[in-house]
């Protein structure tokens, strides 16, 4: 059981460092809401299954289609843009 | 040697925080704290299994009621800033197979999501996790089927009344309190009898209801305003 916490720990850093690491903001975006789903795993072997339904369901679904709809909207802002120039 | 400071940075705060963690007490409850009482007390006092629930909308009912109002600041200031009045059916969604596929899995989600709400009192979960699984399942539907689909179906005005008539009843059984109990958001005690049943632990399941449609319906227009002004962008530059 020790083993299984100290390896989810370790992903979660892992996650974290690749989601500042990557440039393309739809890679990162993945990479947060993998470090959300170890950490609610995390939550669950601590015995907090409460916390771990609400990491599930806003860090991993409710918080990557919101930064997706926010940056595909910032994407056709700046189409917008390039076609007023 | 620019990242130099950064690194510094990082290796300070990790070495406050590893310190901060490990002077954390070993697991136990501190005798003749809050926690003791509510542990050993808290299901015969509301008469809910899930102390965590208890804790939430019990014993730290008013707490509760700033995080909705929090909410519910946050939904006005964004329809506000990014409202517009229509929302033109521009993306088609994905294909036949995905639309047929979540049309048989979106009533269990939808009852999961219900579950979830009603049974808060016994089980994990609660009134803010299930409001956001029904808000996810508005999500998915502006993603699979297009924008217009669940837009044309269930008015923004209904969300709104949703969203309102949630507050308002977490405020009602609040005032409740006051009128049958000894205070503001005091649990109701009319039906304490039966621990471990649907109806039972006073107003609690009733206001994960209200806070259940409250979070979803908030959820869900603060989804659909951010995606209206791409959509009228895009209309009008005719992409």
């Amino acid at each position: 059981m020790i083993i299984l916490e100290y390896l989810l720990m370790i992903l979660m850093v892992i996650a974290g460092l690749l989601a500042v690491y990557f440039k393309e903001e739809m890679t990162s975006i993945i990479c947060l809401s993998l470090l959300s789903i170890f950490l609610s795993v995390l939550f669950l072997l601590y015995k907090a299954p409460d916390v771990a339904l609400a990491e599930v369901v806003i860090g991993t679904g409710l918080s990557t289609a919101l930064y997706m709809t926010a940056i595909s909207q910032i994407r056709a802002g700046k189409r917008c843009l390039h076609r007023e120039e | 040697m620019k990242k130099a400071p950064a690194i510094l940075i990082l290796f300070l705060f990790s070495g406050i925080l590893l310190f901060a963690f490990s002077s954390f007490p070993d697991s136990g409850i501190i005798p003749g704290s809050s926690a003791e009482h509510i542990i050993q007390h808290g299901v015969g006092e509301t008469g809910s299994l899930n102390l965590v629930t208890a804790i939430l909308y019990d014993y730290r009912g008013f707490d509760s009621l700033g995080e909705s109002t929090v909410i519910f600041a946050a939904v006005s200031a964004i329809v506000l800033t990014l409202s517009f009045k229509t929302l033109p059916v521009s993306s088609q969604g994905l294909s036949f197979i995905v639309k047929r596929t979540f049309g048989f899995l979106t009533p269990f989600i939808f009852l999961f999501g219900i579950y979830v709400i009603t049974h808060g009192h016994l089980s994990p979960g609660g009134g803010f996790q299930g409001g956001v699984i029904l808000a996810s399942i508005s999500i998915i539907f502006s993603i699979i089927y297009g924008t217009g689909f669940e837009y044309e179906r269930i008015k923004p005005q209904v969300k709104t009344i949703m969203e309102t008539g949630g507050a308002l009843l977490f405020v009602f059984m609040g005032i409740l309190g006051i009128i049958y109990e000894s205070g503001f958001l005091d649990n109701l005690n009319f039906t304490n009898q039966r621990v471990g049943t649907l109806f039972s632990a006073g107003s609690i399941p009733l206001i994960n209801l209200g806070v259940g449609f409250k979070v979803g319906a908030g959820l869900a227009i603060i989804f659909y305003s951010m995606i209206q002004k791409t959509f009228i962008e895009e209309s009008e530059y005719g992409l």
